[in-house]
């Protein structure tokens, strides 16, 4: 990692005795994507408007290029953010919405234009600069907003929740402009969802918080690979979970036993478990098939349901314990068109299951 | 962050001096007043060189106050009563009638609350010198009714329209003839509508000074017409131990409205 | 809701029935009273316009006019610049700091307006408590002439007209997402800047809605006028009300009547139109 842009230290936030935020600590390099993902009051936003200004953390320290934010107050931060609700100036056109930023920091006219210009540009609203917000769509209104935070070319994009206002398929559309104006100014972008499609969409990075707390931070394909956690492995992608007992681990390939008495042996074990410890045991749907691979082990269930969904089948599955075991193949001709033809039965690969502590 | 309260630093500080600077403002008259009731200076120095009841004594013992007071609660009182009633019907005219011009009828009923009271004042005097009315407690009523039905259509009206006319029929359906569902079902919901009407349509008459000075005679005079008199006397403070008087039933109104509002609304 | 049509007797429209009442009474006693009064401004004492000829021939009641309208916008614009701040804070206040002073408010508001008024002659008069305070402070030496002129209507009627202002502006600024505030504060704006380009140009349809009422209802006030003003600034209302009781000149008064009517309707119409619904404000 280069030397950190943006440094929350050990950031805590109480509201009385309920603590929000325990002592989060992140480094943020210049130009990175990252994403605080989290369920709703898990503290991601907390820490966000600690950044922005608009709490004072009760402890913890923000350093942008090793200088504190903190005394800092809120308008001279030369921060930009894009809101979860619409906050564009009602009564300002979009153009002086987009200007507001540099008025307010009394740039020359010539330059006020010229950028406002260049920012209708990048987020494709060139011919709507007279049009006031309340006659724009929701999607235009993020657009004008994230023009607005860039105008002044801040450091730092702070982005809270910016689509959960606007349906699935405009919200698909503003990721793909997010990702380009993120690679086309280069600028570092802090950005709060619950939404963990959208997550692994946009982020270098994901912090993924529960209460209060980062869980995991990593790249996408880190916490949908190699979860630390069964919280993590449950909430980024599908996950099924059995509940299992732990024999023993050699060479950090672990053997347990599974409700119906089958041995599974080959898994990986994030930590070191006891012999006999409850385990839960996590695979992913697609790692399942119907049709055994080179080193797959077989489990023995009831196929209760079967759909297809051209590139996928979904099958439903249920394991003699009663768990319900999701299961989606590819739809390609290994696999067969009528489930029951495996014999009931799955086959997943044990080095792409986990096991958590119970 | 202006609107942030936690985070206004300075500006806070600043802003709530002011604000409390005018709640004084607000307060200190009403304040005065009542402490100088109790002064014992005839030229209301204050603060007062001793405390009395001698302007309480002497405002009960004229029997022209007290027949002031009367005058005024009965002429309140039957204005508010046929303010309500006539305000209730109206309302359900308004909010569930279907006829054209049904917005301009709601402008032309509460323009009493808008015209100029004075110029409401001349006219209504000199109608009432023509048919006979005038200085009449028919004559009073009348015209307080009027100045008061916008202050009772107003609540009533707005309980009405955040009332779900679909109750109403669903107790229809069940068999309650229309008469019956309003009177069982409707009333009850937007008692605490009827209740405020109530209060201000009453405030609206007993507060009434400039209709009352022209309707006034001799021996028919509200004590706001009685306290307009000894005002353009002299600052006897008689009238502060009067007024102290209507403070405290502003008082009390204000605590039975709130205690009322509690019960009904639960 | 066709299942249950309402019956409509007479011919009525539907519905419209239990307005019958008010209607009767508004019309006979309102609308009739006032007609008659407009028409006698242009019969009494003879048919013609003599009336409204020695209304703005003179130049006493032009003055009157004048002193009306100035005393009017005084008072508007001083219970505007008091009225914002209070209106502001209560807004954002915390509720249970923020109900004292509403409580504060309404009691103001509902007290006797004859007491209020007349609180403030005790106050303002000559020996008056302002004045004996100021003097025993040291701040003045001579007692400042605080009553029967400009400075007495001006306190008196603020006074009065304060939570008129106060308590829709609180809807108003409440009615600001205070994210709209703080989007301002990251764009760079200070505290000054985001009052003025932000939070006062959205509170400004509040503030003229308030303060043309404030305006209208000052134009046309009678008592607080007649009992701190003095003589030489006497308002529209005191001067009608003086024409026709003491003068008994009722061509006259019912003119001057008729020019405070027709301002004031005009004025209350662009109120109801900048405030959008078709409805005046206050009530409760």
């Amino acid at each position: 990692m280069t030397q950190p842009f943006l440094s929350i230290r050990a950031v805590r936030k109480t509201f009385g005795a309920f603590v929000a935020v325990h002592d989060v600590t992140i480094d943020v390099p210049k130009g990175e994507f990252l994403t605080f993902l989290g369920p709703s009051g898990s503290g991601k936003s907390t820490t966000l408007y600690a950044i922005a200004g608009f709490q004072d953390p009760s402890s913890g320290d923000v350093l942008l290029e090793e200088k504190s934010l903190l005394s800092v107050p809120s308008h001279k931060r030369n921060i930009g953010m894009v809101f979860q609700r619409y906050t564009l100036f009602p009564h300002l056109s979009v153009a002086e919405n987009v200007a507001f930023p540099l008025r307010v920091r009394r740039r020359p006219d010539a330059e006020v234009k010229r950028k406002v210009a260049d920012m209708l540009a990048l987020v494709r609203l060139e011919n709507f600069a007279d049009r006031y917000p309340g006659a724009l769509s929701g999607g235009q209104q993020q657009r004008v907003a994230l023009a607005r935070a860039l105008a002044y070319d801040p450091p730092i994009l702070l982005m809270d929740e910016p689509l959960s206002a606007l349906d699935k398929k405009l919200r698909q559309e503003i990721q793909a402009e997010i990702r380009r104006i993120h690679r086309e100014t280069g600028v570092t972008i802090l950005y709060v969802t619950h939404d963990q499609e959208e997550a692994l969409h946009l982020s270098d990075r994901i912090a993924l918080f529960k209460e209060g707390r980062i869980e995991q931070i990593g790249t996408g394909e880190d916490l949908y690979l190699r979860p630390a956690s069964e919280f993590v492995a449950g909430f980024i992608g599908n996950s099924n979970f059995l509940p299992a007992e732990h024999l023993e681990t050699a060479a950090s390939a672990a053997t347990v036993r599974l409700a119906d008495g089958s041995i599974l042996t080959g898994l990986k074990a994030t930590r070191p478990f006891d012999k006999g410890q409850k385990v839960r045991l996590m695979v992913r749907p697609e790692a399942l098939s119907l049709t055994p691979g080179p080193a797959s082990v077989a489990l023995a269930v009831d196929i209760v349901d079967t759909a297809f969904f051209g590139d996928r089948r979904r099958v439903v599955a249920r394991t003699a314990g009663g768990d319900e075991i999701d299961v989606r193949p590819t739809s390609d001709a290994a696999e067969p068109a009528d489930p029951s033809a495996s014999g009931q039965r799955i086959f997943f690969d044990p080095a792409s299951a986990f096991l958590f502590p119970a | 962050m202006l609107l942030d309260y936690e985070r206004l630093g300075w500006l806070r500080v600043a802003l709530v001096g002011f604000t409390a600077a005018v709640a004084a403002f607000l307060l200190l008259p009403v304040v005065f007043i009542v402490l100088l009731s109790f002064g014992s200076s005839r030229w209301l120095a204050f603060p007062p060189p001793g405390w009395t009841l001698k302007w309480y004594e002497q405002l009960f013992a004229d029997p022209t106050w007290i027949d002031a007071a009367l005058t005024s609660a009965r002429i309140a009182a039957m204005a508010a009563i046929l303010a309500v009633v006539i305000g209730l019907f109206a309302s359900f005219a308004l909010v569930r009638g279907e006829f054209r011009g049904r917005q301009l009828l709601r402008g032309l009923l509460l323009t009493p609350m808008v015209l100029p009271v004075v110029v409401f004042a001349i006219a209504i005097y000199a109608f009432f010198l023509r048919i006979g009315l005038a200085g009449t407690t028919i004559g009073f009523v009348i015209a307080h009714t009027i100045l008061a039905l916008p202050f009772a259509i107003i609540p009533i009206t707005a309980a009405l329209e955040g009332f779900d006319k679909s109750i109403e029929d669903a107790a229809i359906v069940c068999g309650a003839s229309p008469l019956q569902a309003r009177l069982k079902i409707t009333l009850p919901s937007i008692r605490i509508g009827i209740f405020s009407a109530a209060i201000f349509a009453f405030l609206a008459s007993w507060d009434e000074v400039v209709v009352a000075i022209f309707m006034a005679s001799p021996t028919l005079q509200t004590l706001p017409v009685k306290i307009w008199g000894s005002l353009r006397a002299d600052l006897s403070p008689v009238v502060a131990a009067a007024s102290s008087l209507l403070v405290g039933l502003t008082l009390c109104l204000m605590i039975v409205t709130a205690l009322l509002r509690r019960k009904l609304s639960r | 809701m066709t299942a249950f049509k309402r019956q409509s007797f007479a011919g009525l429209p539907a519905g419209s029935g239990g307005a019958v009442p008010a209607l009767l009474l508004v019309g006979l006693f309102f609308i009739v009273p006032v007609v008659a009064l407009l028409l006698r401004s242009v019969t009494d004492p003879e048919p013609g316009l003599q009336n409204y000829a020695a209304l703005f021939g003179s130049g006493t009641y032009v003055r009157v006019f004048l002193n009306t309208f100035l005393v009017a916008a005084v008072v508007t614009a001083v219970t505007i610049l008091v009225a914002f701040p209070v209106a502001w804070m209560l807004a954002i206040m915390p509720p249970a700091i923020g109900s004292i002073v509403f409580g504060i408010i309404i009691l103001s508001m509902w007290t006797n307006l004859l007491t209020r008024t007349y609180a403030w002659m005790v106050l303002l008069q000559r020996t008056g408590v302002i004045n004996r305070a100021l003097m025993g402070l040291g701040i003045i030496h001579e007692p400042l002439p605080l009553i029967n002129n400009l400075a007495g209507v001006t306190i008196g009627m603020v006074y009065i007209m304060l939570p008129f202002m106060i308590l829709p502006l609180v809807g108003t600024l409440r009615a600001i997402d205070p994210m709209t505030l703080r989007a301002a504060a990251l764009c760079g704006a200070g505290p000054f800047q985001a009052f003025r380009r932000i939070l006062l140009p959205l509170s400004l349809p509040g503030i003229a809605a308030g303060g043309l009422m404030v305006f209208v209802m000052s134009l046309g006030y009678f008592v607080t006028p007649a009992l701190l003003g003095g003589t030489s600034n006497m308002m529209l209302a005191e001067m009608i009300a003086q024409t026709v009781q003491s003068l008994l000149n009722w061509g006259l008064g019912s003119a001057a009547a008729f020019v405070l009517l027709v301002v004031t309707m005009a004025l209350y119409a662009i109120q109801l139109r900048l405030v959008g619904a078709g409805r005046p404000g206050g009530g409760l």
